[in-house]
């Protein structure tokens, strides 16, 4: 006599047991002492409800019941589902199991690839290793993997078993951050599958929405003291909350993901690591392989990394490379191609916070190590700071650092948002303008960032005509671009990226990307922008220029092959560089020596967008 | 009985906000509170919803104002002592989240 439990009533009564009700409080509020398991010998009531629970289970109408068996053999590797008297006490009672089948039985209905995306998110969201799944499912991860991913066919059974461990799962968690407060009780909380098994917990992962934060406060400050620390903890945690949906004062409920200062402390010192160990990269860039002949990737022809940029304006542009005296450039730098790089690495502080943590830091570091060094950095060209260079008409004055450092802004990033910040900028006279004309350098690998127009181009081109010398990049311009682009690269807010790292990379990238695209020979002209290509230093003669070269004799230039079509110029992105998987090769930064017909455009030859990012290390072919 | 029941702040709701008006939260106008609109598979599953809400709002002692037809589920949240949105609100909010989640 088994009497079906109706479905609302199983609604019910699993409500009842998610809200934490035990079941033995709930047989207890009943009055009944005879325990549920006793199979419905209790008194009428009782016996029935159980009785009807049991016989649901086994009669489940679409025929759960078996499943239920096949799933059980599924899900015994991790969680057992018919565990002794123990676990299912835990496992609230068969109602809650009723209504889990139930659940799981919707799920398998619906579009198989809605409700991957269903459980993929909700592993994002919290941050759970598809390990854990694959362990308490007895899935392929490879299989598992491809069908969240990708949407590749699962057969219903294996179906079933990712919707049962994925409905359990969603229980657990929520009794887990329900009890928060009481300490876990849980037999299985989210870390461990099996609590016989190991008593390992989950390995602990950053979630997206506390990176952000931990990079904002990198760039404030790299070495957070224990106050410090604790408030992040603290932020972090309330972050991992928000993106999971749960009351802030529930952190317990994280689980093997609860940020702890431990953890922050360690953050901070692999962040630095990476950072050091990223300049001794560059480092080893810039000293290690010779100039190749032409485009020859990167340059680190200029001068010995050791030697600090002459006259480099103590503005932003730090990392200018000026490469020392013609000299040594011409020396190595075939005529033809474009001699001098030049390359700033624009200091970049001002990074806005959001989205560019990454960037950001990079950028400085880059900017300070270049200073140090005098250039060793190749950030991101300041190609716009070249070109402009050109087209500043000689009446200019300006020095000659700005000129060319200046407007080297260290990774130009274009950025969506750049090209307003650019043009207006661009118009002031002076250098003191600043706004060098991003480089459009870099374009991110993210999707979003190809975009790297040349209008942002242009923008600060234009300007260059009226200005002098590219005053030096302000922070702000390369900030804005790059920050745009880490920002895009970023992304996370709100989504859990799965792929902060790929704006890892960017930013690495960017900041080896030197890129210098200059059409030098307009230097001498300036207001007109001849196509030939020139050592710069050779044009140092202009009024300008000389600003330019100044001190030293011309430093490096880089002459942007005229060609129409593009003079760009990339300069040798740095190999160390690792790869965006979707950015493009070899950056350049295009610039065009265009004549002044060409206008404004010049400077951004046709759409391509000449910007792309170094990021790759190949060296651009220049256009000669 | 949970604290927090200050009206939030401009700060605060440009941080907490973003990620409820993300899954569908939209600020009422003329009132400062937040609405969302559940549809659920049958009467069942909706009153299974309210009444796992139900009891977390309980638990929390802080109540939506709701409205169920059949398989339609309305909530509003708010706060009375504030006159507006506050902390609780949000909690709750993240918390009927996370049901609906389960819920489908």
């Amino acid at each position: 006599m088994v009497s079906k439990l109706s479905q609302l009533q199983a609604e019910l009564l699993a409500a009842l047991l998610e809200s934490g009700l035990s079941k033995e409080a709930l047989i207890q509020a009943l009055g009944e002492p005879g325990p549920y398991l006793l199979a419905g010998d209790g008194p009428l009531d009782k016996g029935e409800s159980c009785g009807g629970s049991r016989g649901e289970l086994a009669e489940l109408p679409n025929g759960l019941g078996e499943t239920r068996g096949s799933e059980d053999e599924t899900d015994d590797d991790g969680e057992d589902f018919t565990p002794p008297i123990l676990k299912e006490l835990e496992n609230l009672s068969p109602e809650e199991a009723a209504h889990q089948k139930a659940v799981v039985e919707t799920l398998l209905q619906e579009d198989p690839w809605r409700v991957a995306k269903m459980v993929k998110s909700y592993l994002q969201q919290h941050n759970i290793p598809q390990r854990e799944v694959v362990d308490t499912t007895g899935l392929n991860q490879s299989h598992l993997s491809q069908h969240l991913n990708k949407g590749t066919p699962m057969k219903t059974q294996k179906r079933a078993a990712l919707y049962t461990w994925y409905v359990r799962k969603q229980r657990e968690v929520a009794q887990q951050f329900t009890h928060a407060g009481q300490g876990g009780l849980i037999e299985e909380p989210t870390g461990d599958e099996l609590p016989t098994k190991k008593g390992r917990r989950n390995r602990f992962k950053w979630g997206p929405a506390s990176q952000q934060i931990l990079f904002q406060a990198y760039e404030r400050q790299k070495n957070p003291s224990k106050e410090e620390r604790e408030t992040l903890v603290e932020e972090c945690n309330r972050a991992e909350c928000i993106q999971r949906g749960v009351s802030p004062s529930q952190a317990q409920g994280l689980g093997s993901n609860l940020v702890t200062e431990v953890r922050v402390y360690n953050w901070f010192a692999n962040r630095r690591k990476e950072e050091a160990f990223r300049h001794k990269l560059a480092m080893d860039t810039y000293s290690g392989p010779p100039p190749g002949p032409g485009p020859g990737p990167a340059l680190p022809a200029h001068s010995s990394p050791g030697l600090p940029p002459p006259a480099l304006s103590p503005s932003k542009v730090h990392g200018v490379r000026y490469g020392q005296p013609a000299a040594s450039e011409a020396a190595e730098v075939p005529s033809s191609s474009g001699a001098p790089l030049v390359t700033v690495s624009t200091p970049l502080h001002q990074v806005s916070p959001t989205g560019l943590e990454p960037s950001h830091s990079l950028l400085s570091t880059e900017a300070k190590l270049v200073s140090a060094t005098g250039g060793p950095l190749p950030p991101v060209s300041t190609l716009t700071a070249l070109h402009s260079l050109e087209q500043t008409s000689p009446g200019l004055n300006q020095q000659p650092q700005n000129l060319i450092m200046a407007s080297l802004p260290g990774v130009m990033a274009i950025g969506p948002g750049e090209p307003a910040s650019l043009g207006p900028t661009f118009t002031n006279t002076g250098l003191a303008s600043t706004q060098a004309q991003s480089v459009p350098v870099i374009n991110s690998m993210g999707s979003s960032l190809t975009t790297l127009q040349p209008v942002q181009f242009s923008q600060p081109l234009h300007p260059s005509y009226q200005q002098p010398l590219m005053p030096p990049v302000q922070s702000h311009v390369a900030q804005s671009p790059f920050m745009a682009t880490m920002a895009q690269l970023q992304s996370p807010h709100a989504l859990y990226s799965h792929k902060p790292d790929v704006a890892q990379y960017t930013h690495t990238g960017l900041l080896q990307q030197t890129m210098l695209i200059t059409d030098t020979t307009n230097l001498s002209a300036l207001a007109s922008l001849t196509p030939t290509k020139q050592v710069f230093t050779s044009d140092t003669e202009a009024s300008s220029e000389s600003g330019l070269h100044g001190p030293a004799s011309p430093a490096t230039t880089i002459h942007i092959p005229s060609q129409d079509p593009a003079g760009i110029q990339h300069l040798q992105p740095a190999h160390r560089l690792s790869t965006s998987p979707t950015v493009s090769s070899s950056s350049l930064v295009l610039y065009q020596s265009s004549d002044s017909t060409n206008g404004h455009s010049h400077l951004l030859p046709s759409n391509h967008s000449v910007i792309e990012t170094f990021i790759s290390t190949q060296m651009a072919s220049s256009s000669q | 009985m949970a604290g927090k029941a200050h009206r939030l702040s401009a700060e605060e709701r440009d941080q907490l906000l973003p990620n409820l008006r993300a899954v569908g939260w939209n600020e009422l106008e003329g009132r400062d509170a937040i609405f969302k609109q559940f549809h659920f598979k049958d009467f069942n599953r909706a009153f299974g919803f309210m009444t796992r809400v139900a009891l977390q709002a309980e638990k929390l002692d802080h109540h939506p104002e709701w409205f169920n037809v059949y398989n339609k589920v309305h909530i509003t949240l708010s706060t009375h002592e504030c006159a507006g949105l506050s902390e609780r609100d949000i909690n709750l909010a993240s918390f009927i989240e996370q049901v609906a989640v389960t819920m489908t």
